[in-house]
């Protein structure tokens, strides 16, 4: 007869005993956080006089990713009422991404107790955590450039740690890349992580860095596979995996954050500017030099009717890459280059149909010099010395007309030599 | 020539169809001058600025090469007119240079020099205007032809190499700065500047002069149009 009784008191003491004990005592449930949290004037006094809020909208924490956990996954020593607890460690579920995290600019200097770099929550937020591809989260791709830019459009960040000021930021939401995320809201688009990467970013002089001018043209080839392709063929795509560091990578060209389309003038490979861009190396002394290049390619290509016609904006002429490939450029010596002289016919005929091989004898770029090109150097030094002294036998001829008129005037003067008026 | 003409002791040393035909040469060569001397000095500022105003490259091009078209019509017609025509015919005979022009200039050296007494007795043309003249005229063909080329540079990538066209570009440019020097410096100074003509011999406008100039500077004219009871 006892049993049954017996069973229920225990279950109704249990019962009571766990409804009345202090919740401090077991982990609190998601009901309890939120009878403190969920009032929008908590908030907890800094050292330095900040209040911080420490209320949770727990709408945002329910349609968040792990809106199905409870609040102690993460705040495991989390107690009802509780004093200050234990950072989070995301590394417990996310290893992978706090240890490349850990390597990172962000990572080492958050390491040495700098708290104003972003730990996993200022780029995720904290507790309203979206995944990737939600497009409410702060790191999907379309939010991407507004999530870092908090912190790097901020004069105070810039000059403390000595990052690009808000020009190159500023550039990036101008280039192709950016207009076409911001204006055309295409999530193709590269955003900031798609060239510095996201947990292990680093600045660009580590040759760990994504960024590092080695590994420039795989970055970019992640998007872009074929020009990656062509590059790599190229002379300057050869030259770079050989480790020559000055062979130019995508970014040389292209730049970085300003990139623009080609045909956007602006842009550094417009075909007005490509002669300024590919001359930034080629008119380099030091360049031609070391890899026995031809030397002033840039001044006898502005001096040519191509250069002249550029420079003025006629966007059909020939600019160097119209000759010399884009992606692909090979020196001439190389039977496959387009200025391999058994090419010119072909290369020059894509503008002019009928400049065969007997037009492309000779050179293209013309250097007015008795070894390089004596024809034109000799006519030009012809009528040089030709017009100067032809005017100089008219400074004589009407000097001395003027003096024979002078002299007579002053021997038919009435009043002898110093008669004239 | 009109009475009140000679009455005035004026004389008509251009007609109206050479004043056209110079007044033409006027114009269009200053027009090619400022379009092309600013393509030849690029780098220049004041040449930056002028292609600038006449609407870029392409539109420099195609006012430099309306000019030119111009010119050469000009040209072919003054050929014409000088080889066919009955006022052309005679002026063409006088043109040619012949061995007493050159003894007339070494005697105008000598003449101012003070080691002549007379000075040089020209007919209805000088030497100087005859090297004016021809100069003017080799230097139009010359540069009319290596203009052609380089407009016609699609047809002339036919025949020539390369090295051509970039002497067509050289000879061109040059031959206008020899025609600029000989224009600017030794036309304009004969006919605006000499003491005979100071400030300016009027027939290019009128196509008139003073019966006395002729007599000073072209005596053997003047004598010839006094014998045929001219003046």
């Amino acid at each position: 007869m006892m049993r049954p009784f017996l069973s229920l008191a225990v279950a109704v003491a249990a019962a009571v005993l766990f409804l009345t004990v202090p919740a401090g005592a077991a982990t609190p449930g998601v009901g309890e956080c939120m009878d403190c949290h969920g009032d929008r004037t908590i908030e907890k006094s800094l050292p330095n006089g900040q209040t911080v809020s420490l209320y949770v909208d727990l709408q945002a924490y329910r349609s968040s990713i792990h809106g199905g956990s409870s609040c102690v996954t993460c705040h495991v020593d989390a107690k009802a009422p509780h004093e200050k607890l234990k950072k989070v460690s995301c590394g417990k579920c996310h290893g992978d991404a706090e240890k490349s995290y850990a390597g990172s600019s962000h990572g080492k200097l958050r390491a040495k107790g700098v708290t104003d770099v972003p730990g996993c929550d200022g780029c995720h937020g904290a507790h309203d955590i979206r995944k990737p591809k939600d497009p409410a989260a702060r790191t999907f791709r379309l939010n991407i450039v507004a999530t870092c830019l908090r912190c790097h459009k901020d004069r105070a960040i810039e000059q403390k740690y000595n990052l690009p000021d808000q020009k190159v930021m500023a550039a990036y939401e101008q280039s192709v890349h950016g207009m076409a995320s911001k204006k055309s809201g295409l999530t193709g688009s590269a955003v900031c992580v798609d060239c510095h990467g996201n947990h292990a970013i680093l600045p660009g002089d580590q040759p760990r860095s994504a960024t590092h001018r080695q590994n420039i043209p795989t970055m970019c080839g992640k998007c872009h596979p074929g020009i990656l392709e062509q590059y790599e063929k190229s002379v300057h795509g050869k030259g770079m995996r050989a480790g020559i560091a000055e062979s130019p990578v995508c970014t040389d060209c292209h730049g970085e954050h300003t990139i623009a389309k080609v045909g956007d003038p602006s842009s550094s490979v417009s075909s007005r500017n490509i002669p300024k861009t590919c001359s930034g190396c080629h008119e380099k002394e030091g360049i031609s030099t070391r890899y026995a290049l031809p030397k002033n390619r840039f001044s006898s290509y502005m001096d040519s009717f191509h250069g002249i016609a550029v420079e003025y904006g006629m966007t059909k002429a020939a600019n160097c890459s119209s000759c010399h490939g884009v992606h692909d450029i090979l020196p001439s010596a190389d039977p496959a280059s387009t200025v391999n002289k058994a090419n010119l016919p072909k290369t020059c005929g894509k503008c002019h149909p009928n400049a065969g091989p007997n037009f492309a004898k000779g050179d293209v770029h013309v250097e007015i010099s008795p070894k390089k090109a004596m024809g034109v150097f000799a006519v030009r030094l012809f009528y040089t010395i030709f017009i100067a002294a032809l005017v100089i036998l008219f400074a004589l001829h009407v000097g001395l007309e003027l003096y024979g008129r002078w002299s007579r005037r002053k021997e038919n003067a009435p009043g002898g030599k110093e008669g004239q008026s | 020539m009109s009475r009140a003409d000679l009455a005035a002791g004026k004389v008509i040393r251009l007609s109206l169809l050479f004043r056209v035909q110079h007044l033409l040469l006027t114009v269009l060569l200053t027009v090619l001058a400022v379009t092309g001397f600013a393509l030849m000095y690029h780098e220049n500022s004041l040449a930056q600025w002028i292609i600038r105003m006449e609407g870029g490259v392409h539109n420099r091009g195609i006012v430099h090469r309306v000019a030119a078209v111009l010119l050469m019509a000009n040209l072919v017609y003054h050929v014409f007119y000088m080889l066919l025509s009955r006022e052309g015919k005679p002026e063409m005979r006088q043109l040619f240079i012949g061995r007493q022009d050159i003894d007339d200039f070494f005697q105008s050296l000598r003449y101012n020099l003070g080691t002549a007494k007379e000075y040089p007795r020209f007919g209805r043309y000088g030497y100087k205007e005859k090297f004016q003249y021809w100069g003017a005229s080799a230097g139009i063909v010359l540069i009319s032809l290596t203009g052609i080329m380089l407009w016609a540079e699609e047809f002339s990538m036919v025949f020539f190499p390369k090295v051509v066209l970039d002497l067509a570009i050289v000879i061109h440019g040059y031959q206008g700065l020899l025609a600029f020097a000989v224009l600017f410096l030794w036309h304009l100074y004969n006919v605006h500047l000499h003491p005979s003509v100071f400030p300016m011999n009027p027939s290019w406008i009128t196509g008139k002069v003073s019966a006395e100039w002729l007599r000073e500077e072209h005596p053997l004219e003047y004598e010839k149009l006094k014998g045929e009871g001219l003046l």
